[in-house]
């Protein structure tokens, strides 16, 4: 199988992006989901299988190769744990009309009866309506081993697009309802550049008058682009350093925060210097509101979180080398994310609703399968 | 719901000589085996009580079980896990959709469900330790309460991975804490048994904390041998996490607003004297332990409660579910919240 040319080329595409991830050629959560969906329907568009757990385990042997190369990207194995999740429910819609009915031999068990609560009515009549139309599913055929594969493919592609559409459309999906989260004569404080908080900022503009206070962000000082892209879209903005952000927050109604990755807990990995503002919003009770995809949900608690930061950057841009005496005395350190706990976040704003940070456990359950949370 | 069986194998339910059935014999016998719990050996006795009983409709059987149920409650001071056991086993039995063709055909299939269940259940602490070893780092140091099964599966495998330390709380009144000391340090980790007056002396000292439970209830909170609800506010002032571990069968519907909501409180719990002076040690008991100790020496005798004195306190307590930080079960890691999910999935319609 290894020699075949479809595999070549799969494997080619996924060496490029693996290494494009460890050159950091590819950055930022939305890029990395997007470039990894489409390998992924680009292999399984060429991949060859005939039986459902041959092409689970390329995905998962193509998301570990991915995972490896960058493991800070979360959204990577996100996007590839979401993938499997869609082809495994296509498989099962698709083959409940050739399996023989199983309702006798699928009797509840008390285990189960834990698990997922109490049989629901609806079940019963679904499985007798499906008949054996398109029951042409079948595994292993040994006359035509790509008979699954022409089956399911369709299908498949189908599920893929889902999720692209998904991730392109999720800036649009999380700023529908911002008007209804900002009002006006608002003074909300956000800091560093995060898409998905700049475009519900923009979205709210045309409704509502509010003022946006930007964090410079040291030392990357993204929050000097988002200041810029703020007050060109009409709206007024103030950028402030770093430091006031504790003296600021009396007067501040809300803090808007972008994520890198939310965990199963509830907390977040986001840019460096949101701890510093949720801090600060806790002493003052000021709600901290956070804006991200659903593609950033991690099936991972904290776990080494006590360094507080996951990455990261590079230090000539705390300490240059233009202050040469300087740099061989002293250790200089960038850390790129903070680690936010559950408890100083008050809501997750979604593009597909909001949500506390204690139920973010649950959405996990439902976007993603527990066997895929180790790829 | 499945509608009431019809009665046509009444008789011959009724034939079998089993006369004296005793529920409580039953699960006493069921609890000798140490990897049992009480929900579980509450689950097996149910079983066996459905398989020796004649009940010819649904009705009937499910008034069988209450009343097992209700006696099994009445024997034991401290029902909270056997009743979580009960009352699981009940309403899988109530909601059970079956298609057996007479009502001994769905007998003999629920206790075959109650049987393979509790076989099953035995693997629930393995999975319960394999989950929380993640979340234990190598060097950690770890202040557990009491004893608990679950809780020593976890640390015996986390010390096969990583380097742990563990403080264990005494837990008076029943000194349960010594038992987890003891076979922690016969597998060779590291082990301290500190006063339980002493754990927010030892806080500041410690990783996390792990506890296991009687019972998780619906609102996420945890009953546990009392003490772990002090431990869990001094770790909260302490920024510290505090973990339960909880195999799902523990999962309770009880809603306590307070410690005295439990099933356990008493009026006899936490009362006073009826007369100034009455609570104190009776004369004999006192002389007694004072003779005991005058042996070794005179001078520094050391007070005890006397046993009058530990029965007006709980054995029991409610840890509120703010306080917790997760919850490991069979089921996955849970956030108190979570936990409630799965009690209403099961109990509310």
């Amino acid at each position: 199988m290894a020699t075949d040319p479809s595999s070549v080329a799969n494997q080619r595409v996924v060496e490029t992006l693996a290494s494009r991830l460890r050159r950091r050629q590819v950055v930022g959560s939305r890029e990395t989901a997007l470039e990894t969906v489409l390998v992924l329907r680009q292999v399984i568009s060429k991949v060859r299988f005939s039986n459902i757990d041959q092409l689970v385990e390329i995905i998962r042997s193509i998301g570990r190769k991915l995972v490896e190369a960058q493991p800070k990207e979360h959204t990577v194995g996100n996007t590839v744990r979401k993938v499997l999740h869609h082809i495994r429910e296509e498989y099962h819609t698709a083959s409940q009309g050739t399996a023989v009915v199983s309702t006798s031999k699928d009797t509840l068990s008390i285990a189960k009866f834990v698990l997922q609560g109490q049989p629901r009515q609806q079940n019963v009549p679904q499985k007798t309506t499906l008949n054996e139309s398109h029951g042409m599913l079948k595994e292993n055929d040994a006359d035509d081993p790509d008979a699954f594969a022409r089956t399911l493919k369709p299908v498949l592609m189908e599920a893929i697009q889902d999720v692209l559409d998904e991730l392109e459309t999720v800036y649009d999906n999380i700023s529908k309802n911002a008007k209804d989260h900002i009002h006006s004569d608002e003074i909300i404080l956000t800091i560093g550049k995060s898409s998905t908080v700049e475009a519900f900022l923009k979205a709210a503009a045309p409704y509502r008058k509010y003022t946006v206070i930007v964090a410079d962000t040291a030392p990357s000082y993204s929050g000097h682009d988002m200041a810029q892209s703020l007050s060109s879209a009409g709206i007024s903005t103030v950028l402030v350093p770093d430091s006031s952000i504790y003296a600021l927050m009396s007067r501040i109604n809300k803090v808007m925060l972008g994520a890198h990755a939310i965990l199963a807990n509830g907390g977040m990995f986001a840019i460096t210097g949101s701890l510093l503002a949720a801090t600060a919003a806790r002493a003052h009770s000021t709600p901290v509101v956070v804006c991200a995809g659903q593609f950033k949900l991690t099936p991972q608690w904290n776990l080494y979180h006590e360094y507080g930061a996951l990455d990261f950057a590079d230090p000539s841009s705390v300490l240059g080398f233009e202050e040469g005496n300087l740099v061989d005395k002293v250790d200089v350190v960038n850390p790129f994310y903070d680690y936010v706990r559950p408890e100083l976040i008050d809501a997750f704003i979604t593009n597909d609703g909001d949500h506390p940070p204690s139920s973010v456990y649950r959405l996990i359950k439902e976007a993603y399968d527990d066997e895929d949370y180790e790829l | 719901m499945p509608g009431l069986a019809t009665m046509e194998t009444n008789t011959s339910a009724s034939v079998s000589p089993v006369v004296s059935f005793d529920i409580c014999e039953t699960y006493a016998s069921f609890l000798k085996n140490e990897e049992l719990s009480a929900p579980l050996a509450a689950i097996l006795a149910l079983s066996k009580l459905i398989e020796t009983s004649d009940a010819g409709t649904m009705l009937e059987l499910v008034k069988a079980l209450n009343d097992g149920a209700g006696a099994l409650k009445a024997s034991t001071s401290n029902p909270i896990s056997l009743n979580a056991g009960c009352e699981l086993f009940i309403a899988f039995v109530t909601l059970l959709p079956h298609d057996s063709a007479s009502f001994s055909d769905l007998k003999l299939e629920l206790v075959r469900q109650g049987q393979k269940y509790a076989a099953e259940a035995l693997t629930y602490r393995d999975k319960i330790a394999n989950l929380a070893l993640g979340f234990i780092k190598d060097d950690s140091v770890i202040l557990t309460h009491s004893y608990s099964r679950v809780v020593m599966k976890t640390l015996l495998r986390a010390h096969e991975r990583k380097r742990i330390s563990v403080y264990v709380t005494e837990a008076r009144p029943r000194g349960l804490g010594l038992r987890t000391y003891e076979e922690l340090t016969a597998a060779g980790i590291p082990c301290t048994v500190v006063l339980d007056s002493a754990v927010s002396y030892v806080m500041d000292k410690v990783d996390f904390v792990l506890v296991g439970s009687e019972a998780v209830v619906e609102s996420g909170g945890l009953i546990n041998a009392v003490g772990s609800n002090q431990i869990a506010i001094i770790a909260q002032a302490a920024n510290i996490p505090f973990y339960a571990l909880a195999e799902s069968y523990k999962f309770h519907r009880l809603f306590p607003l307070s410690q005295y909501d439990l099933p356990t409180h008493t009026s006899n719990i936490l009362s006073f004297p009826l007369s100034p002076g009455g609570n104190v040690a009776s004369p004999q008991t006192t002389g007694a332990t004072k003779s005991a100790h005058e042996k070794s020496s005179n001078a520094d005798y050391i007070r005890r409660m006397t046993p009058e004195q530990i029965a007006c306190n709980p054995g029991v307590d409610y840890t509120r579910p703010d306080l917790i930080t997760l919850v490991f079960s069979d089921v996955g890691s849970l956030t108190p919240e979570g936990v409630s999910q799965y009690v209403v999935g099961m109990f509310a319609g």
